[in-house]
């Protein structure tokens, strides 16, 4: 089936498999390779982009369901070779181990941020519960989310200081 | 990679009737796609057609009137029920489940009518519109049919629908409005996960009414108690009325206790 997208601004045109998930479509198809499968079951969140404005799980989205969609992934997040405010908090707070999560958790951190400009750390933990860490424990984490949502007062206080 | 399959996306009613009654049993329904591309995902399902609801002129949004009560329908995703005020103010207990259901991302794209179609014993929408009062209407070429959700469901996965039928609108009546009610959700971590007991319990106008998930083969409702009745008449109907299994996630006795430790809480948090 033919379908079109915008993904972070550029409009894509291809063929795809109906049985297509958008994650291998946006992976595979269009190189899009920040976004990662982790578990494929909705579980991990490492593959969460923006569909319409909307966090959701590309790997349980078919690619044909996003025709006429506009998506953005993690390679959006950074404008005009500037890292975001939640980069530069990710990257201040040490909340980047491995990485392979890091595009996921964004792409929710944003989401909570739009809706939350000041969340609390209960907000914070509520808004990233679908996207798992195996690395950082979530303290650095939550402590990114805090400064970049300009509570650094309170990011520093948060139990263990990484800067 | 998912198995092969072919895919529609119908404009209109009639249209998904139709392919619904000429694929009979060979065609699944994508709404959300949170269970569905998952069970094909893990070969549990196989469908020959996968048929895209969302693009159904007049399948979204949630409507409330006194007249109709509250409709929602097969595009209903659980986080428009979150947005929603009308929910929000007129049946806070509805809202209360959809919280609990699984992460942000997933409520944003999970639908009311999925959650309870696939008749997981743990669904958590189940216990509110148990103990709402809320009927399904289900519609096929044939026609149209309206099930109160305390027959809804039949067994593990299984429900009143049959192949050629569409779930079409969960319609909780105006009578409910107003409805006192919480529902706690045992996990394993407090972030999203599958609930291991759920109880619903509400308040409304002297009656009483439990709604309790992960207890028994489906989704149950406890109904016929009263809001001055004693505490330990309530923990006897829960306890009647539950017949869990012990799993992987906790033993038999866990949940038969649980079970209990939840409805006396929520006796009393209940105002």
């Amino acid at each position: 089936m033919r379908v079109h997208v915008t993904v972070n601004g550029r409009v894509f045109e291809r063929d795809v498999e109906e049985h297509k998930t958008l994650l291998r479509f946006l992976r595979e198809d269009l190189g899009f390779t920040g976004t990662k499968e982790g578990c494929g079951a909705g579980e991990c969140g490492a593959c969460t982009i923006f569909l319409d404005g909307k966090t959701v799980n590309s790997c349980m989205v078919l690619a044909v369901e996003a025709d006429g969609s506009a998506i953005e992934t993690i390679e959006g997040e950074a404008k005009d070779g500037r890292l975001s405010v939640i980069q530069e908090a990710f990257d201040r707070h040490h909340a980047v181990q491995c990485g392979f999560c890091t595009g996921g958790m964004v792409m929710s951190v944003r989401e909570l941020l739009q809706r939350t400009p000041k969340p609390s750390v209960d907000q914070i933990k509520e808004g990233i519960e679908g996207n798992f860490c195996r690395c950082t424990g979530y303290q650095q984490i939550i402590e990114a989310v805090l400064d970049a949502s300009g509570q650094k007062e309170l990011a520093d206080k948060g139990g263990l200081k990484h800067a | 990679m998912l198995q092969r399959f072919q895919y529609a996306a119908p404009a209109t009613r009639d249209e998904l009737l139709g392919l619904l009654a000429e694929r009979k049993g060979r065609a699944r329904l994508l709404a959300g796609g949170t269970d569905l591309l998952v069970n094909i995902r893990n070969g549990a399902m196989k469908p020959e057609l996968v048929i895209n609801v969302k693009k159904v002129q007049g399948y979204s949004g949630i409507t409330w009137s006194r007249s109709e009560g509250l409709v929602m329908r097969p595009a209903t995703t659980i986080n428009d029920v979150l947005r929603d005020k009308n929910v929000r103010d007129l049946f806070p207990l509805l809202s209360e489940c959809a919280h609990d259901l699984a992460s942000y991302q997933i409520r944003n794209r999970a639908t009311v009518i999925g959650n309870v179609v696939n008749a997981s014993p743990c669904s958590d929408m189940a216990p509110a519109l148990l103990c709402l009062g809320a009927k399904a209407v289900i519609a096929s070429k044939r026609g149209e049919r309206e099930v109160p959700f305390a027959e809804f469901f039949k067994g593990v996965k299984k429900t009143v629908v049959q192949d050629d039928e569409i779930l079409e609108r969960i319609v909780v009546p105006a009578a409910s409005s107003g409805a006192r009610g919480l529902y706690r959700k045992l996990k394993r971590i407090n972030g999203h996960d599958l609930g291991i007991v759920g109880v619903a319990l509400m308040k409304k106008d002297g009656l009483l009414r439990l709604g309790i998930s992960s207890s028994a083969p489906t989704p149950i409702l406890v109904d016929g108690l009263k809001e001055r009745d004693d505490i330990e008449t309530i923990v006897a109907a829960a306890r009647g009325a539950i017949s869990p299994i012990g799993d992987v996630r906790c033993s038999k006795e866990y949940r038969e206790y649980m079970v209990e430790v939840f409805v006396k809480r929520l006796f009393a948090e209940v105002k």
